[in-house]
């Protein structure tokens, strides 16, 4: 009989923390936004902004993807996680140093506690690249699992260069300006750790949730080497060549690779059985499709010098948001209505099953806050977006205060899920 | 031991039972989504179920495994229940009965 991916499912003690810290994090990201207030239509370069960003790609973004990934290495490896012990060791670990880092960013401390913090969360980024290599290495090797191990191999280099970075602020040893390096570290991060995980984890799930079958996964073997290679040869130019007219072709060979990528999901959901799409997927869909907006704004940032500098500045930091807002915020608020409530069912009505009547898993959490969250959540970032765009405070005010209500919604249903209490009916 | 025409009913009955068992994902029974491959009774207290799952990595293997077995021996409490887990054919969505058709609104 085949091995049951149950079978190899972590404890929960392993998972849901992960989810906790995330959502808070959230919550947490939402009021610094709000105190931040016009700081964030400066120059990006500023311990405010980098305080927000690092606690958004971190203690949002990669501490969520962590949980989710520790749920679902099983899934897509086809193998039990290689160390539990190891696996909380590195979330407690984690946690501290993003703490301590957004502190350092917000504080300005970049010359001082900015170099410890750097260097724990370095350790602790450590631990979990070392767990899931070893985790893989006895797994299935799919190109769904490659693509896992590929983001985590980018992970290691923007971790490192992060924590060279923060070195710098206190040794100058680099011979060009932060801002140069702070450039590779956020697109090692972005497109390397976060997009390659996104495709390796979505691809898995989309079709699983779609109920489709028969997929062409060619267009995911061109997305691979197209993506890798075009970022390979990209961050090789900055670094070594600080930059030349290549970065176009580095553009389009990253971008033609999205695009095979859009085209194996835009099949998933052409093929699917489900016609009727939860408020899990709705945001999922629609956070795959806002992919497209980073895509774009980065070719615009490419052409620097045909716009005014402030207005370049603001495009640039747009340009992040897209990414952390559009692309991950997105789909992360989409996926944990997939996956957290799953988690947990599995784990409280595991031993019901067959004998009692028990609830879905979609029973766990309130569609309706999930479909208020949505709305909320989109408005948001089109507020935003024009605030962004257009250097206005008061839709900047206004924005921030819509994202903090979507982060209030998204924790209430998070923690309605985790303390969800057993609920059994006779047969 | 008992004849084949009575192995037989109890065969269409355990595939009755079974109708009860639903994908938690797919929110459709395992029967109507084409899962069961096949039901066999040795006219004694083994049954031995053939069954597949719409994806090889299905996280919720575990629970239908279960919830088959829990349901057989909600009625036959003395069953053996073996099930076997097979991916040779592979599901697909040609396996869906008519009523699983309707019922996913293909």
């Amino acid at each position: 009989m085949n091995r049951l991916q149950t079978d190899n499912a972590p404890s929960l003690s392993v998972v849901i923390p992960p989810f906790i810290f995330g959502a808070l994090s959230f919550f947490a990201l939402s009021v610094l936004i709000i105190l931040a207030g016009t700081d964030l239509l400066g120059p990006y370069f500023n311990g405010r902004i980098l305080a927000i960003t690092h606690l958004a790609v971190l203690g949002w973004g990669t501490m969520i993807i962590f949980g989710a990934l520790y749920q679902l290495i099983p899934v897509v490896f086809e193998v039990a996680l290689f160390s539990e012990k190891l696996a909380k060791t590195t979330t407690g670990l984690f946690a501290l140093s993003i703490i301590l880092l957004a502190y350092s960013f917000w504080t300005d401390a970049f010359s001082t506690l900015l170099l410890y913090t750097a260097s724990l969360m370095f350790i602790a980024l450590l631990l979990f690249i070392i767990n899931i290599l070893v985790s893989k290495k006895n797994g299935k090797r799919n190109i769904q699992s490659r693509f896992i191990a590929a983001a985590v191999y980018w992970l290691f280099l923007t971790a490192l260069l992060g924590w060279l970075i923060s070195l710098n602020f206190r040794y100058n040893f680099f011979s060009q300006v932060h801002l140069h390096y702070l450039k590779i570290h956020a697109h090692l991060g972005f497109v390397g750790w976060f997009i390659l995980l996104i495709i390796g984890v979505s691809s898995t799930l989309l079709p699983m949730f779609f109920i489709s079958h028969k997929l062409n996964e060619k267009k995911l073997v061109a997305a691979f080497y197209l993506i890798n290679g075009g970022l390979g040869l990209l961050v090789l130019d900055w670094f070594f060549l600080t930059g030349t007219f290549l970065v176009y072709l580095y553009w389009l060979i990253i971008a033609a690779g999205l695009f095979f990528y859009f085209a194996y999901i835009a099949e998933s959901y052409k093929k699917r059985l489900r016609k009727e799409l939860d408020i899990g997927m709705k945001f999922t869909v629609v956070s795959i499709v806002i992919l497209l907006v980073p895509i774009f704004v980065s070719l615009l940032v490419l052409q620097g010098s045909i716009f005014e500098y402030t207005f370049l500045q603001r495009l640039a930091t747009f340009y992040g948001f897209s990414l952390i807002f559009g692309l991950i915020t997105s789909i992360i608020l989409g996926q944990t209505l997939k996956t957290l409530p799953f988690i947990i069912w599995l784990h409280k009505y595991k031993q019901f099953v067959g004998k009692f009547k028990t609830p879905m898993p979609k029973d766990l959490y309130s569609e309706k806050i999930g479909r208020l969250q949505l709305i909320t959540y989109f408005t948001a970032i089109i507020i935003l977006t024009a605030a962004l765009l257009l250097n206005n405070s008061g839709l900047l005010m206004l924005g921030s205060y819509a994202l903090f209500f979507a982060a209030f919604l998204y924790n209430i249903n998070v923690f309605k899920i985790i303390f969800h209490k057993t609920k059994t009916e006779k047969l | 031991m008992k004849t084949k025409e009575e192995i037989k009913n109890i065969e269409l009955e355990i595939r009755q039972f079974l109708y009860s068992v639903m994908d938690p994902e797919v929110e459709l029974n395992i029967v109507d989504l084409g899962l069961i491959y096949s039901i066999t009774y040795d006219g004694d207290k083994k049954v031995h179920i053939e069954m597949t799952f719409s994806t090889p990595a299905c996280p919720l293997g575990e629970v239908i495994v279960m919830n088959v077995k829990q349901s057989i021996n909600n009625k036959f409490p003395d069953f053996e229940i073996d099930v076997q887990i097979v991916f040779d054919p592979p599901w697909s969505p040609d396996l869906i009965s008519e009523k699983g058709k309707t019922l996913l609104g293909m």
